[in-house]
């Protein structure tokens, strides 16, 4: 889609630059398109490219943290759950730009598609929950693998919940002071699923209440409590919402209270069209 | 040219090469003992690589987690036959080191495309290899043997992250300059490390491109 396409000539006279990623961005999509749709042979871009994996090799041999491992290991188990334990999951969304070097120009077009934004709104609603996710294994953050996993199937939870029609995802952050977050699903009736964690323990009759708040009007959703480990996954009984709600956790000093009487832990809004059943 | 023969192109897969995509084959089915694997087969390259790109032992562990979990998303990906996967996993590595470098440059030229997707969703070309499991110090000699104008456009290149403009801006070469040097450093490279089939770079010889030194 340059303004002027790239000749042959001018895409060889680049070869070099191209196949060492030494180009700026303009020249570099210019290059690109013109492999992607002339069908005259490139040889010079396979030559010159086929050198440079060599040049991996000229690297002083330094080991990494140990850490390192147990970081990318705990990400891609929490990228694991948030695809709802498919792996394929994510394999099966449309390819992004710079796959291969020799893009069909139908390539392209499913490129370009993903680009402008026709993805799959539940592929989005996975990319957000894979980022809250990943998130919750923050750099250095030590955590039993019994916690990460209760996380994760929280996760796995909201995530199956959201994918059904007319669901919303909604993303939780504490308020000031506060500590908690996570996200909720809220399905087309109502039901919302919610997977929190850092949240503070309860103790004696103390609870966690989740409402949806529809202008200032609150309903009590669910009450529960919060072990030492600090992760909550909960389902609610169906209550009325619409777009623009807001979903908020209290610390109730009891359960049953159909008014917020605790302060608020941590809070989201529903984004998007109203659900099916709007208020 | 043989170049379209079997001969010097398309070097033959090693009993490395089979384990590592059986390796990524697992991978693609969501098997976290198989990236673990992976990552343990590489791990130091991929570090050596990013560190070396970023000069920044903690943006090094970023861009490394980064790459592997592009490889964990991304496995399926792969395109056999284009390259071993340690070659497109380095390059993973080096695509995102590079990324991460000239975002954090503050006076980058280069401005952004509109369309350019987010970095996660980026995979780099992965050429045909000719050569494969060289002698590390082989390599290094090769690169010792280039002059030195030509070694370092490549390594401004390649291991600075820095654009034909930049490096030309930095080595105050003209940029026709810069793009020979590059080009006549990797022919070089390539007659080095293969010993034959020279003539890729002596036949192109009259397309223009100025002396290998360019300053006259």
């Amino acid at each position: 889609m340059s303004e002027q396409p790239m000749s042959h000539e001018q895409a060889l006279d680049l070869a070099a630059l191209y196949v060492l990623g030494a180009l700026a961005p303009a020249d570099e999509a210019a290059v690109r398109d013109h492999l992607a749709t002339c069908g005259l042979a490139h040889t010079e871009f396979d030559e010159l490219g086929g050198i440079v994996p060599a040049l991996l090799e000229d690297v002083e041999l330094v080991e990494p943290p140990a850490a390192l491992r147990d970081r990318i290991m705990d990400a891609a188990r929490a990228d694991l759950a948030a695809r709802g334990g498919h792996p394929r999951a994510a394999a099966t969304s449309p390819p992004a730009d710079g796959l291969s070097e020799f893009p069909s120009a139908a390539e392209r077009e499913t490129r370009r598609a993903a680009r402008t934004g026709r993805l799959d709104w539940a592929i989005r609603i996975a990319a957000v929950i894979a980022i809250v996710a990943v998130g919750a294994w923050g750099i250095g953050l030590q955590r039993q693998l019994d916690t990460s996993q209760r996380f994760d199937r929280a996760v796995a939870a909201v995530l199956d919940a959201a994918a059904k029609p007319g669901a919303q995802a909604v993303i939780l952050t504490p308020a000031a002071g506060k500590q908690g977050r996570g996200l909720a699903a809220v399905a087309a009736d109502g039901t919302v699923t919610l997977a929190m964690r850092d949240l503070p323990a309860t103790g004696g009759s103390q609870v966690y209440t989740a409402w949806v708040i529809v202008g200032k009007m609150p309903t009590s959703l669910a009450d529960f409590t919060v072990d030492s480990n600090g992760i909550a996954s909960v389902t609610s009984h169906p209550a009325p919402t619409r777009a623009g709600a807001i979903i908020a956790l209290t610390l109730e000093p009891n359960a049953g209270n159909s008014a917020p009487k605790g302060e608020i832990v941590s809070t989201g809004v529903t984004p998007g069209p109203p659900p099916g059943a709007a208020g | 040219m043989n170049e379209g023969q079997n001969g010097l192109r398309g070097r033959t897969a090693s009993p490395s090469d089979d384990a590592d995509r059986a390796v990524l084959e697992l991978v693609t089915d969501g098997q976290l003992d198989a990236l673990q694997e992976l990552y343990d087969r590489y791990r130091t390259m991929a570090y050596s690589i990013a560190l070396r790109i970023t000069t920044d032992p903690s943006q090094a562990e970023d861009v490394v987690q980064d790459a592997f979990l592009g490889v964990w998303r991304n496995a399926s990906r792969y395109v056999e036959g284009r390259g071993s996967v340690k070659t497109w996993l380095l390059s993973i590595v080096h695509h995102r080191a590079v990324d991460a470098v000239r975002r954090r440059r503050p006076t980058s030229v280069l401005p952004e495309r509109e369309d350019t997707p987010p970095p996660s969703l980026t995979l780099p070309d992965v050429w045909q290899e000719v050569v494969g499991n060289l002698d590390r110090a082989e390599i290094a000699g090769a690169m010792a043997s280039l002059t030195d104008v030509q070694r370092e456009a490549i390594e401004l290149a390649y291991w600075g992250g820095l654009t034909q403009q930049e490096i030309a801006a930095r080595t105050g070469a003209p940029l026709g300059t810069v793009k020979s040097r590059v080009r006549l450093g990797l022919l070089a490279l390539r007659r080095t490390l293969i010993g034959a089939d020279a003539g890729a770079g002596d036949d192109r010889g009259g397309r223009g491109l100025p002396a290998e030194d360019g300053s006259a």
